[in-house]
């Protein structure tokens, strides 16, 4: 979804917006290329709200709702887990916790060909990015980033995979780092991949670890961050 | 098809894996250990009757309703007790809308068996006229979150329930005494049921690796455990009913030491529902007394005058 108009930035940014809000009005926007993230949707030169939720702004031109919910709405270019559940001649079917699977198609790995197409078990978890995600349509998964490589996407080994809030998790990947996982971090040694879709992987040497590490951040959800710390450092303490 | 393949919840292979390789080292991946229960929070509506029990993520429900009606033909003189469950698939979606599932009707099943075989319930005392007029007791039981064993908590809840209702007294009335009259609340305070004991359902996840015991599987547990096992006990240590489903066999040593363990679990459990209603009751009494404010401000003022002339 892009869009060449023009105009001034929304004044509703970081202010709650429900559906019907009109929080962009193309006609008053001059030479400038916007980006809709999930929860707007482009009605002639209105750009209107369809779910509750906070509006987000990122520089320079991305606007995005961000809300916490259970289920997932894919959306273009977020980084989500998803679960294989079935391989197609064409496409592996995966269930990114969204309204209908996913397609990931055969090609769509580095250097994918016909000739080397990667054979995924029932129930492999996997990292990938979101191509596709129009309506009447089951959302397109890629294994590579936007140039074709691997980068971080592909499947993950061991570890263990829990749901949590599509909020929380977009917490986990915000910059400066969560407090959780900041506390975590200075005591623990863990890989984490923390999916848009409200899944979250963690994987370490001992299985207590990870344990640990997945209580931590699952109760980590309505604390504020110097609660955050606190209840890290009582886990901690429980644990040594 | 695809509708319901999107819909239905699954465990990815990681998973599986970890949760086997965890209690291997006794580790279970809400951090508890295999015989630890998760904490039970029970609470009531502002009804009598109307529970509602949280164990760990799971939430249940349950309504206990009463009705007059005509008893069986073959005992004239004994109440009826009946339990249903609702299963939607708001708790879990893999839940289909409808008709009752298979575990809808084991739930049901379960907590059945304990209740009235067990003779839990007192459904002679619920006869008003023999072969005429007895309280058939309801049971409604709704899931409203599934984060594992549903039976133990949907039974607490079952029970929590049962505590609190109170039945509308009635008398016989009328020329030939055959009339049944049932007192409003406000003229007769209405009757508790007589429980003579507690049943407490306590659920045990069976994995077929060196047959490890869990008590109280998750959701996730639920998943990947090869057998599962009931046994419905009371704290005084008698055995009510054992349900054990095909899966994953057990030999007999074990189910004796779920056994053991159950009464032990069980007691703790009786405890805290009669706590919980114990509470309840003493708000339900609070709630009946009427004050006049007036009559404390002067309550209040004499105290004064007396500790005064002291």
């Amino acid at each position: 979804m892009e869009e060449k108009q023009s105009g001034s930035p929304a004044s509703l940014i970081d202010s709650t917006v429900v559906p019907g809000d009109v929080v962009l009005d193309l006609s008053s926007m001059t030479n400038q290329t916007i980006k809709l993230g999930g929860g707007l949707r482009q009605d002639c030169d209105a750009i209107s709200v369809m779910k509750a939720g906070t509006l987000r702004f990122s520089k320079p031109n991305k606007y995005w709702v961000e809300s916490s919910q259970k289920r997932y709405t894919p959306c273009v270019e977020d980084a989500v887990l998803g679960i294989v559940v079935d391989s197609k001649a064409d496409n592996f079917l995966i269930d990114i916790k969204g309204p209908v699977l996913a397609f990931l198609p055969v090609l769509a790995f580095e250097g994918g060909t016909r000739r080397n197409i990667p054979k995924f078990e029932v129930g492999t978890l996997l990292y990938l990015r979101v191509v596709k995600a129009n309506f009447g349509m089951n959302p397109e998964l890629s294994c590579t980033d936007a140039s074709g490589k691997a980068a971080e996407f592909g499947p993950l080994k061991d570890g263990y995979m829990f749901e949590t809030s599509t909020g929380l998790s977009r917490k986990l990947l915000s910059s400066p780092t969560c407090p959780v996982l900041e506390a975590l971090g200075k005591k623990l040694s863990f890989e984490i991949a923390a999916g848009l879709n409200g899944r979250v992987w963690v994987n370490a040497a001992t299985p207590d670890t990870i344990v640990v590490v997945a209580n931590a951040i699952m109760n980590s959800e309505s604390l504020s961050g110097a609660q955050q710390i606190i209840m890290v450092e009582h886990l901690l303490k429980n644990i040594q | 098809m695809e509708g319901r393949l999107a819909n239905a919840w699954r465990l990815t292979a990681n998973d599986k894996s970890f949760i086997r390789t965890a209690l291997l080292s006794e580790i279970r991946i809400d951090g508890r250990k295999p015989y630890e229960y998760r904490k039970i929070v029970v609470k009531f509506g502002r009804e009598d009757g109307s529970s509602e029990v949280q164990l760990g993520q799971t939430h249940v429900m349950g309504i206990v309703t009463a009705q007059l009606v005509q008893p069986y033909r073959d005992r004239p003189k004994e109440g009826v007790l009946s339990i249903f469950t609702e299963v939607s698939p708001m708790a879990d979606p893999s839940f289909e809308p409808g008709r009752p599932g298979e575990l809808a009707v084991e739930l049901g099943r379960i907590i059945d068996r304990g209740l009235r075989e067990s003779k839990a319930v007192d459904t002679e005392s619920l006869c008003v006229l023999a072969g005429k007029f007895v309280w058939a007791i309801r049971i409604d039981l709704h899931i409203l979150d599934n984060g594992g064993n549903l039976v133990d908590a949907a039974n607490i809840a079952a029970l929590a329930a049962l505590l609190t209702f109170r039945r509308p007294e009635c008398s016989l009335g009328g020329e030939d005494g055959q009339e049944v009259i049932v007192h409003p609340p406000e003229i007769r305070e209405p009757l508790p049921l007589t429980v003579h004991h507690l049943p407490i359902a306590i659920t045990f996840g069976i994995f077929s690796n060196d047959s490890i015991l869990v008590i109280d599987p998750t959701h996730n547990e639920e998943a990947v455990m090869g057998g599962r096992m009931t046994t419905t006990v009371n704290a005084n240590g008698d055995i009510c009913a054992i349900q054990k489903a095909g899966g994953e066999g057990i030999p007999q040593r074990v189910i004796m030491q779920c056994l053991q363990l159950a009464t032990a679990k069980a007691a703790g459990i009786t405890k805290q529902i009669k706590e919980a209603v114990e509470v309840y009751n003493t708000e339900r009494a609070l709630r009946k007394i009427k004050r006049h404010p007036t009559s404390i401000g002067v309550n209040v003022k004499e105290k004064q005058d007396q500790s005064v002339d002291k």
